[in-house]
């Protein structure tokens, strides 16, 4: 293993990622358990069609937070979050904020193992113990991450185009009970409506925060920026055309009672004459890579947080938080604990990837730029 | 050392190809052939069936209050490969089982009591529930089950029907499957105005959550066939049935959403009493709203183009547009009359809107309707409402004049 100073533990030439590559890590992050809910919660709250403009301000609320954080990562090149925070904040706060970090990606992981056995457990996998569901999930991601960033990289590739190709068929099949009625009034009852939502909205796009460490990784880092809007776009797309085809289907006040909003729209019709009728397990085939490009980052985040803090070989930390993991994804007793461990999660990142960047860049700001003209 | 290094690897290897073994397995597999599938279920007002009754009578049962019979068709593997076997006797290729009791869960669960290849439902294609039922029962009450279940689809067509449910469920065709042979119905809507859009279990959900009434296609049996004849009225309050339209009334509703695919308008000529058919091609309408302080109208407009499909009329020629103009105005009449028509029956009769005024509304005048869609259908039974109505004849087929 490679021993030495700090900034090179874990990065090494060949661990280096492009720009596309990272936009597809911050994509694959981005879109996890909230494209089945969000037609839902996003809905609880505003109450009136206009949903989808909701998601686009959330998104765009999100593009300017992940602009920040890029901002903050570009001062200190080579160096993550974990490395660089306490050049910023000193050694013990630095400490602090980045087991927080720690802390919520584990948080995040749990939630996402958990999900997914809900998910899978109801629909495809009736009978099958959750742990049975969760743990080969969890092998095969530790199985991944082993290989250092590249390689999660590399897997991400290939699942995205799978995603949104069959993501887009899915989406499109649901026309046959799409009502256009139920999308109208535009902004019927004014623009406070839409307003209220854009907290939910804004947390269903939380991922752009990895970019706090991915940069590091980045061959060409002057294309973060690019990288991370690319890579909030492209979800903005897949939510805007989730929402309006859920709410299309389901209208306002039938899309708040339902548990997996998008879940019901692809298994509320079947098409004939086509090679498949039926369209629910394309769309949970691309869910269930989707949780497990979520659940990998969380995973490969964390483990690199403990190590870089610790300045210990990144594989013992790998293994040993498989274990905090499961045991966090097995805390919610309910599927109404699972959705509350959800909206903490949200509020934690709000704090940690919303506010803290911004603190931390003016920070940095004030204390000067003796980083940058150190390279 | 290097020999333990190996004996290591080697029972690494063997461990990991034991893992290989259960990846071809299955946790919890049911093998097809040993389930039942249902294709349709009917509720109805609690009957038990005969055999339910001498089970009643030896005892033994649990507690419960006969209130709801639910009627499943099923496929099942025995009925399936006799069907599918050539030469053999000709018989029914479904079977009807019917299950007594006030929890349409529990009795789904009773039938594991009572057969081998227990039911499964995610192939259910159709539901009916019988007029009594759902003039006793609040809809949301009786779908609740089957909206919170993981294997019932919420693709399933909801019907209502005027008689008893379990009847639509029954056929005399052989070879036919009646869950089928009712889902297939729905697609001809391309001919006619007296099929209403198709209403799965989630877009039912979706209207009673909205609290309007609704309209749900009504299906008669007779003599082991079936038909759709109107529609069942559910008013959007209760969830409860109030009431019926029949098939011309649901033309004349077709006409006021505009939403017919197809379908005609017969008419009968002023001066000579003959018939005239109008074949529709295409159906718009446009509703608009005016609110002026606390009074609300409607404006209706709707436009058709069609042709002259035909014509009894044993002067005239069609080569002639005073033909055709005269043929159009007989038509718009008729179509003008199913308005009134329906719209009397929703005002007075009823005094509910089922033809989506108040969805209108909503779209339109959003303010005014968060004011009074709390009573949206007293509202409405005493708005004024104008229309128009504006038919084209663009052809008249192969014949044009008569000698």
């Amino acid at each position: 293993m490679i021993k030495g100073s700090e900034s090179e533990v874990m990065i090494n030439s060949k661990d280096r990622i492009t720009t596309p590559q990272t936009a597809i890590v911050v994509i694959n992050f981005i879109l996890g358990t909230g494209i089945l809910t969000l037609p839902r919660t996003a809905a609880e709250q505003v109450k009136t069609p206009d949903v989808w403009l909701t998601v686009i301000l959330g998104g765009i609320v999100t593009m300017i937070a992940a602009i920040i954080m890029v901002k903050l990562s570009r001062k200190f090149p080579g160096k993550t979050f974990y490395q660089y925070s306490k050049e910023i904040t000193g050694k013990w706060l630095s400490k602090l904020i980045s087991l927080l970090m720690i802390g919520y990606f584990l948080l995040l992981g749990g939630f996402h193992a958990r999900s997914l056995a809900e998910v899978t457990g109801y629909l495809l996998l009736e009978g099958t113990p959750t742990w049975a569901i969760i743990m080969p999930f969890m092998w095969i991601s530790l199985y991944l991450i082993r290989g250092g960033i590249n390689p999660i990289a590399r897997l991400f590739e290939i699942i995205f185009p799978i995603t949104v190709i069959l993501f887009l068929l899915v989406a499109f099949m649901s026309i046959k009970i799409f009502e256009i009625d139920n999308l109208r009034p535009v902004l019927g009852s004014g623009v406070l409506p839409v307003l209220k939502g854009v907290k939910t909205t804004a947390l269903a796009f939380t991922g752009p925060e990895i970019m706090l460490i991915i940069l590091a990784f980045m061959k060409e880092p002057h294309k973060a920026g690019k990288a991370a809007l690319v890579g909030i776009t492209i979800p903005i797309f897949i939510y805007v055309i989730t929402v309006v085809m859920v709410i299309g289907a389901l209208s306002i006040d039938g899309v708040v009672i339902r548990t997996w909003p998008t879940l019901d729209l692809i298994r509320s019709f079947e098409l004939t004459g086509l090679i498949f009728e039926r369209f629910d397990s394309l769309l949970l085939v691309v869910w269930i890579m989707q949780m497990f490009a979520s659940f990998t980052i969380n995973h490969y985040a964390a483990s690199l947080g403990l190590s870089q803090l610790f300045q210990k070989n990144i594989h013992p930390f790998m293994y040993g938080l498989l274990p905090v993991i499961y045991l966090i994804s097995m805390i919610p007793k309910n599927i109404n604990d699972v959705f509350k461990l959800g909206d903490v999660i949200g509020n934690i990142a709000l704090v940690l990837f919303g506010f803290l960047p911004l603190l931390l860049l003016i920070i940095s700001k004030i204390k000067g730029v003796k980083y940058e003209t150190n390279l | 050392m290097k020999q333990t290094f190996n004996h290591f690897q080697f029972l690494l290897v063997l461990f990991s190809v034991f893992l290989l073994l259960p990846l071809a397995g299955c946790w919890s597999s049911h093998e097809i052939e040993e389930q039942s599938f249902g294709v349709g279920v009917a509720y109805d007002k609690g009957k038990e069936s005969l055999a339910e009754k001498e089970f009643d009578e030896q005892g033994e049962g649990y507690t419960k209050k006969n209130l709801i019979t639910s009627t499943y068709q099923l496929i099942t593997p025995q009925v399936a490969s006799s069907t599918t076997k050539q030469g053999g006797q000709q018989q029914k290729s479904y079977v009807n089982i019917s299950e007594t009791g006030d929890s349409p869960f529990q009795m789904l669960r009773e039938l594991s009591l009572r057969s081998d290849t227990p039911l499964t439902s995610p192939h259910m294609k159709v539901m009916v529930i019988s007029e009594a039922l759902a003039r006793a029962y609040s809809l949301e009450q009786l779908v609740d089950q089957t909206l919170r279940d993981n294997d019932f689809r919420p693709s399933c067509l909801v019907f209502i029907s005027k008689g008893r449910a379990s009847d639509t469920l029954e056929s005399k065709t052989v070879g036919e499957i009646p869950a089928f042979h009712l889902y297939g119905m729905i697609d001809n809507s391309y001919r006619t105005t007296r099929i209403l859009p198709p209403m799965p279990l989630i877009k039912l959900a979706s209207k009673i959550q909205t609290g309007s009434s609704f309209l749900m296609q009504n299906v008669l049996s007779a003599n082991g066939e079936i038909k759709f004849a109107g529609a069942g009225i559910i008013k959007g309050e209760t969830s409860k049935m109030i009431g019926f339209l029949n098939e011309e009334e649901l033309d004349g509703l077709a006409w006021i959403t505009g939403k017919g695919k197809g379908g005609l308008v017969k008419s009968f000529d002023k001066k000579t009493g003959q018939l005239i058919v109008y074949e529709i091609e295409s159906m718009k309408s446009h509703i608009q709203p005016h609110v002026k302080g606390d009074n609300i109208s409607f404006d209706v407009h709707i436009e058709s183009v069609g042709r002259l499909s035909e014509s009894w009329m044993t002067s005239g020629s069609a080569f002639n547009n005073q033909f055709l103009k005269n043929a159009q105005k007989t038509s718009e009449k008729k179509v003008k009359h199913l308005v009134t028509n329906v719209l009397e029956k929703m005002q007075t009769k009823y005094k509910v809107d089922v033809a989506g005024f108040g969805n209108q509304l909503r779209i339109k005048q959003p303010r005014t309707w968060m004011r009074v869609k709390e009573n949206w259908d007293q509202t409405f039974s005493e708005v004024p409402i104008n229309y128009d109505v504006k038919l084209t004849i663009k052809d008249y087929g192969a014949s044009g004049s008569k000698k």
